[in-house]
């Protein structure tokens, strides 16, 4: 279980996030959603161990502060938002790093094939040998994907759940990839694990979320199923703009919802 | 939609042993090639030189006991062989190990193929703390050489490397991001900070003290001893031993220090040995030979392109073509205008440059100012 209890972050003297409560169960993926600079970038890090907060996080019972660095990674894999690199690595080199990091938990004798296996999950396969910085921008961002699942293959390792951290996985792809990234993450969670995902989309994330924590400036503003907390009137409030939930466009304007997706 | 049954099996390629993408086989044959490389020009310079002494000669009579036919071995070869070339290509490898390696270490610590000792300030720092001990040896620094004796001018060297990679590492990182325009900006800055107070010791050093200071400022290999190593060896092999151990770190480095950290790799820690480690290699090189520039970038890049940037191959390949190009380039310093010679820095500059400039045509987008 991933517990945060009165998280509050400052960047210099600027408070970014305050007094964020949060629980994520195993079998759960929780998205934030929100709008521009509500601090949900911010929150994930602190999360993750990456910025310094005030108030208590726990990873299954573990206070993250007293982690060390190579215990936390058995425990969670973070996806940042882009990564650039300035050395010539191969798309097989960069997933690898994924399974020399952490304990990807995978059989003995999988752990040489688990790249291809990576790679093949988020419908990169045939990439292993490409160079990463010839790649695009959403191609790179399912690579990072792929490192991120060797890390923690499992979703339950000596009866521990173990997490994903995903800083808006779907950002910069096309709607086919949008869907599997989608999939491999509730995927993840129906398997035991629990998954944290920053997204923008809302209809993905009514689509694909367990619970849906809505941050606005960098109080939490909502929490809770979809049903309960994507109203027209949090909306409003939130995003500043009137939409209406479930509205249906005139009948000669063509929309494409990836509920509508057939299996 | 992905499924389990698309995901488990899908495609395993194999080529040969190794999966497509991994270079580690290639990587493996490189550094083998490489060992050879280095025997042979390690060899190959001991025969080569201004004089006519036979190396073979006393290799052969080394090996197997003089025999008759070599009464031509004499007491001049033997010195020339055992006191001038090998304590000269002994400290050759160890400071073209130490140079190429300090730089591939910095690259991966700065995630940029540019980070260079020589070019952002760290070989003039240490520049400035060997020339202190030369100049003001004798004088205000007595106690301290008198304490340290032969291990005074690579101590005062390294710890004006430490200090200028200290500054560097601090100026150019904010917030786990290292900018590679301040960096060099900065580098500029410290490197002319150092030599400014270099200028000055210069300014009241005496003659004598000139002429030294003229010859190790280029970088020369000339001076090499069995004393010399004795003390700068042992720092440069220790700081080399260090780096295997950083090598899978400074891989995960490259995706930048918050990725590294989710990885599993005590990012603090990794930065403290290897700015220690790179200041100790960089500053006991330059306190025995001087300003060698360009070995640093010119090595790691080439072997990059020809293995991959994992540093597990990357820093050992580094080690051996580092030693074996200051080989070759102190045997071209040495033979091209006999019976003088040229500073090694000089042949160095003078390939290395023009190489730099190549890698930035090639690559433009590797400077992202």
């Amino acid at each position: 279980m991933i517990e945060a209890r009165q998280v509050s972050v400052s960047i210099g003297s600027t408070r970014i996030v305050s007094d964020v409560d949060f629980t994520v169960r195993p079998g759960e993926l929780a998205a934030i959603v929100g709008p521009n600079g509500s601090g949900k970038t911010t929150f994930l890090r602190a999360l993750t161990g990456e910025l310094a907060f005030s108030g208590k996080i726990s990873l299954n019972g573990r206070d993250t502060a007293k982690l060390k660095p190579w215990e936390a990674a058995s425990i969670r894999a973070v996806l940042p938002q882009s990564t650039a690199l300035s050395f010539p690595f191969t798309v097989r080199e960069i997933v690898k790093l994924g399974v020399t990091g952490g304990r990807s938990g995978a059989l003995a004798g999988e752990g040489d094939r688990l790249p291809e296996r990576a790679l093949a999950r988020v419908d990169l396969e045939g990439f292993a040998g490409r160079f990463y910085q010839e790649l695009s921008g959403g191609e790179q961002q399912r690579v990072q994907l792929a490192r991120v699942l060797c890390q923690v293959w499992a979703p339950v390792l000596d009866g521990q759940p173990r997490y994903l951290f995903l800083d808006e996985p779907v950002s910069s792809l096309d709607i086919k990839h949008q869907l599997i990234i989608m999939d491999i993450a509730r995927d993840f969670a129906r398997r035991g694990g629990g998954v944290v995902a920053i997204l923008h989309d809302l209809n993905l994330t009514a689509m694909y979320a367990d619970q849906i924590c809505v941050m606005y400036r960098g109080k939490l503003a909502a929490a809770g199923a979809p049903q309960a907390v994507l109203t027209d009137s949090l909306i409003e409030k939130v995003f500043g703009c009137r939409l209406r939930v479930g509205a249906v466009p005139q009948a000669n304007i063509p929309f494409v919802l990836p509920q509508s997706a057939v299996a | 939609m992905v499924d389990e049954t698309i995901a488990g099996d899908a495609g395993v390629q194999e080529q040969g042993r190794h999966a497509v993408g991994d270079r580690s086989g290639r990587a493996l044959l490189v550094i083998g090639v490489l060992a050879v490389a280095l025997a042979a020009t390690a060899l190959f310079s001991l025969t080569w030189g201004a004089s006519d002494a036979s190396a073979l000669g006393l290799v052969r009579s080394w090996l197997f006991g003089a025999t008759p036919g070599d009464e031509a071995l004499s007491m001049r070869d033997s010195v020339i062989v055992y006191d001038i070339r090998l304590p000269r290509i002994v400290l050759g490898m160890l400071v073209g190990a130490a140079l190429a390696v300090s730089g591939a270490v910095m690259q991966g610590l700065f995630r940029n193929p540019l980070a260079d000792p020589g070019l952002v300030g760290v070989s003039a720092g240490a520049g400035l703390g060997a020339v202190s001990v030369i100049v003001l040896g004798a004088t205000v620094l007595a106690p301290f050489t008198a304490l340290l004796g032969t291990y005074a001018l690579p101590f005062a060297a390294f710890g004006g490397g430490l200090l200028t990679t200290i500054i560097l590492y601090n100026v150019a990182t904010r917030q786990g991001r290292t900018s590679i325009a301040t960096m060099l900006l900065a580098g500029i800055a410290l490197g002319a900070m150092a030599m400014a107070l270099t200028g000055v010791l210069v300014y009241i050093a005496d003659d004598r003290q000139l002429r030294d200071l003229t010859f190790w400022q280029l970088g020369s290999l000339a001076g090499a001893t069995w004393l010399k190593i004795a003390g700068a060896g042992p720092i440069i092999i220790l700081a080399l031993a260090t780096t295997p151990f950083m090598a899978k770190g400074l891989n995960a480095l490259a995706l930048g220090e918050a990725t590294a950290s989710h990885l599993g790799v005590p990012v603090q820690r990794l930065k403290y040995v290897a700015i220690v480690a790179v200041s100790a290699a960089i500053g006991a090189s330059v306190a025995v030979s001087g300003g060698i520039g360009f070995v640093g970038i010119v090595v790691p890049h080439l072997l990059r392109l020809a293995i991959g940037p994992d540093n597990r191959y990357l820093l050992p390949a580094s080690a051996l073509l580092g030693a074996c190009l200051l080989l070759l380039a102190d045997a071209v310093s040495r033979t091209i205008v006999a019976p003088a010679e040229l500073p090694i820095g000089i042949v160095t500059a003078a390939v290395g440059g023009p190489f730099f400039l190549w890698i930035l045509l090639r690559k433009r987008g590797v400077v992202d100012l």
